[in-house]
């Protein structure tokens, strides 16, 4: 049978990982590198490169490179999300014929599962040269908020990738997956998971190799490329009032400066003060302008503060629906890149009254939960069972434009709850059912994932009828929902199916054009 | 066979009454009445809706609501039933105006209990065999046709724990459970007729855990589950809701005679709506009669004849209001009152969707004057969606972009310019400026 890996499909890097043994090993890529780079670039001569590649020649290919395909996957062209991509992203971003976000590098246009799949690719061809033999199967990690969109987006794209994805779990889930390996304490952790682009903040309850999620809150917009850009921009107005220069509209130097501002950050960790140097950057009349400044790390803490502090908000709202106290907080575990900044590690301990856990690693302990849950899925292995829980809230849009939630968000999966619900008004014969995804009490700010009419019922007055509306969401996080009229019986019902921002027609053509392509290179 | 239902060819076929139809029977209204008893075996449905009585598409909701519930059927065949004409107002349409409300919501976590229950239950009915051949223990399917046996015991009983545990205990026996019946933990196996089983048992088992975790929901199962579990002292519930039942009843029937009076009251208004609607319509007043019409749905909203007729009178009030609308836009337009022009051309553009010139001079509009660039954005859009050959509204659609800052919409759009008209200049210098 053939190895299941786990990949860590990162906004800035990912991590792919495999158990051995029933211990964990994380892949090194070719360069030996342990974490590859989410970048993928299409050069002037029409080459694509993807990881180290592609990210080296990022400053003099800006136009061409893509990086954090991550944060536009799964949402659509007009959301508020992909408005702030469209402003940063040196690449184009155009609106796809399905209402979604696509990438145009290269004089062609990219749907995103297609950007993330050559990732995915490349991941899979590094598990494949060190295993020494094809491998089919994986799971992939997203952040606790990506909603079923951006979660079918994200399977898409391990079809295209040639993989079978045998379940997507959420990062922080992962990474305590990966901490409860070995470990037989009843304990209670926190993940702490702040990355390339997202934050996410979960706390679960783990027990004789049962893992339970208690509760999970984020932000799917906020991570280490936020820091940078703080930096950029402070940067930026330091050479302004020097030299005179905006140096915003020269998309090369803005990579420049990108890159050197994530080097000095992660720098920054290390040491108290590092010199950036671009030297020329710009030029006039008078010769070229070189940019050289010093940064400490107590100006970076003082740029990127209130975005610090701001995660404890929502490490608080997080502790409040676990309904437990931080001083029930066994262990605090840190993850993705980011969380290695003091500043970040000083204000979480400051939070939870404790020193984090340093035994995991922030950039692998993802990737090697999920190759855990591979292994636990596809094994006969009876010690350890994650009850993995659903992300958003899901129920039904009633009078008024209110959403009443059938199931809330955390709760475990597989699971089945029904309400009973009645008409608003006299003789109505027929009632609309249509169910919704999220968080908001009101109706349309949710996503609606489907709908459908239970009709005949008998005429009575309002308020009368019984309408039964259940929620069932099975293992494989299917979910169908029932209406029954209660006095005949008479039921509708559909499942609902999570769909991407791709129909499986053009998942299809894609994989058939990349295998054109990769006919093509061999030539 | 013919796999398509053709409403044209459907309504070149006669009609007549069903054998069993009682015309006297029927609640109709005069028109209605009038309709049905022109239905005589001899005319067709076409000749019907030339008659005049009633708008065309009046006569198509009444036929093919009849031909449905079997009133009457096509003179030529039996095949009524089966051939619905396109024209039947489908139960969704009539649906789409109605919403569902929660129910009281106070008693609402004990009704979804109760209805979780029915459900648990209902799916145990026929349990699976034992079979040899699955990627399961003979003990292990043993195992789980006892276990959803007692799936109806109460809660702590499933849980294996005692009335008064602690939730530690709750937890702890829950996780354990798990370890056996998370379907998870046969993934990919063959476990045939088990697998629903598997899945209905670990529902049930999470139902019980997550109710006891919770000190009030707990209350609230051990307050419900001793008269469900004592035999003995079920008999003392059941009259008590029987009376409280009988009760219930006196009072429906009660609110449902003063009902009817209302019913019927409403409806009379409503007929005198919509055929005062009738009048103004065949004078050609449409907005009075669209108002009317409107009047007549509101006071008997199940009534598919008003709302059949209304679609045309709208359409008709609508060419007139759009027409009033578009004299005042010019009017303001040439006076240079541009902001008052403005909204009543972003106005008419509601009435009439389909003018992909007024869409564009609107969008030009919203652009310059009204400063809402995501409305000028839709309706240069809508412009260029209704006459994607001009490359005016291409023009148009790819300055909105560049003011938007959406280049590579714009791109496209300047480029869409150039193949339509490839000397466009401004089309060739926004292209270089890009």
């Amino acid at each position: 049978m053939s190895r299941v890996i786990g990949i860590d499909l990162g906004t800035t890097n990912s991590c792919v990982a495999i158990l051995e043994n029933g211990q964990p090993a994380v892949i090194p890529n070719s360069g030996g590198y342990k974490t590859t780079p989410s970048t993928f670039a299409i050069t002037q001569d029409g080459k694509r490169l993807v990881g180290h590649l592609a990210k080296r020649q990022a400053v003099t290919n800006s136009t061409g490179t893509v990086y954090a395909a991550k944060r536009l996957i799964g949402r659509r062209f007009d959301s508020p999300e992909v408005a702030r991509s469209v402003e940063l992203s040196p690449f184009d971003i155009v609106e796809g014929p399905n209402e979604d976000a696509r990438i145009e590098i290269g004089g062609k246009t990219f749907t995103c599962p297609e950007v993330s799949a050559f990732i995915l690719r490349e991941m899979r061809r590094v598990a494949e040269e060190y295993l020494g033999e094809p491998v089919q199967e994986a799971v992939i990690t997203v952040p606790a908020y990506f909603n079923d969109a951006q979660r079918q987006c994200t399977k898409d794209a391990g079809k295209i990738a040639g993989l079978e994805v045998l379940r997507i779990i959420n990062e922080p889930t992962s990474a305590a997956m990966a901490y409860s390996l070995n470990r037989t304490e009843d304990e209670k952790v926190a993940i702490y998971d702040l990355g390339g682009g997202t934050f996410d903040i979960s706390i679960l309850e783990m027990s004789d190799g049962v893992i339970e999620v208690l509760a999970t809150a984020g932000n799917t917009f906020l991570g280490g490329e936020d820091f940078d850009r703080r930096i950029v921009s402070h940067l930026v107005d330091a050479f302004q009032a020097s030299d005179g220069f905006d140096l915003t509209s020269d998309a090369m130097a803005l990579q420049r400066l990108k890159d050197a501002a994530e080097k000095a950050k992660c720098d920054l960790s290390q040491r108290e003060t590092v010199e950036v140097n671009l030297p020329f950057i710009a030029s006039d009349d008078d010769g070229p302008r070189h940019l050289s400044a010093e940064l400490t790390r107590a100006t970076l803490e003082g740029l990127v503060n209130d975005i610090v502090e701001g995660t404890l908000k929502t490490v608080d709202q997080c502790i409040q629906d676990a309904g437990v106290s931080v001083d029930g907080i066994d262990q605090v575990i840190l993850v993705g890149g980011q969380s290695r900044m003091p500043r970040v590690q000083q204000a979480v301990a400051e939070y939870f009254g404790k020193r984090p856990h340093k035994g995991v690693n922030p950039d692998e302990v993802v990737a090697i939960g999920a190759a855990i849950q591979g292994e636990a899925l596809v094994s006969e292995d009876e010690n350890l069972l994650l009850l993995d829980v659903t992300p958003l809230s899901l129920g039904i849009a009633t009078f008024g434009g209110h959403f009443a939630k059938l199931i809330e968000r955390n709760t475990t999966v597989p699971v089945c709850k029904s309400h009973t619900f009645t008409t608003t008004r006299e003789n109505q014969s027929a009632v609309k059912i249509r169910v919704l995804q999220g968080e908001s009490d009101i109706a349309q700010e949710n996503d609606l994932l489907g709908e459908f009419v239970l009709g005949g019922i008998r005429p009575a007055r309002k308020g009368e009828p019984e309408i039964e509306v259940s929620f069932d969401i099975d293992a494989n996080g299917i979910v169908s929902v029932a209406a029954r009229d209660t006095a005949t019986g008479k039921e509708q019902s559909i499942t609902v199916n999570a769909t991407g921002t791709l129909s499986d027609d053009e998942i299809q053509q894609i994989i058939e054009e990349q295998e054109l392509f990769e006919v093509a290179l061999k030539e | 066979m013919r796999m398509k239902i053709e409403p044209d060819q459907d309504r070149e076929r006669v009609l007549r009454l069903a054998a069993d139809c009682e015309p006297t029977s029927l609640r109709l209204s005069p028109t209605e009445g009038y309709l049905l008893s022109r239905i005589d075996g001899q005319l067709t449905w076409d000749a019907l809706r030339k008659m005049g009585a009633l708008p065309a598409d009046a006569v198509d909701a009444c036929i093919a609501e009849w031909l449905k519930e079997s009133i009457i059927e096509f003179a030529d065949g039996a095949d009524g039933e089966k051939r619905k004409p396109s024209g039947a107002p489908a139960n969704e349409q009539k649906a789409e105006t109605k919403t569902t409300s929660q129910s009281d919501t106070t008693d609402g976590k004990k009704q979804s209990v109760e209805a979780t229950r029915v459900i648990s239950s209902g799916a145990i009915e026929d349990l699976p065999e034992i079979d040899e051949s699955l990627d399961l223990s003979v003990e292990q399917q043993q195992e789980f046709l006892d276990f959803a046996k007692g799936l109806g015991r109460p809660y702590h009983e499933i849980l294996g724990t005692p009335m008064d545990a602690e939730a530690r205990a709750i937890k702890k026996a829950y996780f354990q459970l798990s370890k056996r019946f998370h379907p998870d933990r046969y993934f990919r196996r063959n476990t045939g007729a088990f697998s629903d089983l598997i899945e209905v048992c670990f529902k049930r088992l999470l139902e019980a855990y997550e109710l006891l975790s919770d000190p009030v929901t707990r209350a609230q199962v051990q307050k419900a589950q001793p008269v469900e579990d004592t035999k003995a002292k079920a008999g003392t519930k059941k009259p008590l809701s029987a009376a409280a039942a009988r009760r219930r009843l006196r009072e429906r029937v009660g609110q449902f005679s003063g009902h009817k009076r209302q019913l019927q009251d409403q409806k009379r208004k409503a007929k005198s709506f919509f055929e005062s609607g009738m009048t103004s319509f065949r004078e050609e007043r449409w907005l009075e009669a669209a108002g009317s019409v409107r009047l007549a749905i509101a006071f008997d909203p199940d009534n598919t004849a008003y709302r059949e007729s209304f679609g045309d009178v709208q359409r008709r009030a609508h060419e007139e209001r759009s027409a009033v609308l578009l004299k005042q836009a010019n009017g303001a337009f040439e006076m240079r009152h541009l902001s008052e022009a403005y909204e009543l051309f972003n106005d008419a553009v509601h009435y009439r969707p389909f003018d992909a010139e007024l869409a564009h001079r609107t969008a030009t509009l919203a652009w310059t004057v009204g400063e809402d660039l995501k409305r000028a954005k839709e309706l240069a859009r809508q412009a260029v969606d209704l006459e994607p050959e001009s490359a005016e509204f291409h023009g148009t659609l790819g300055q909105i972009f560049v003011e938007a800052e959406m280049i590579a919409n714009a791109r496209r759009e300047f480029e869409a310019v150039l193949r339509i008209d490839p000397k466009d200049k401004d089309a060739k210098a926004a292209l270089r400026r890009l």
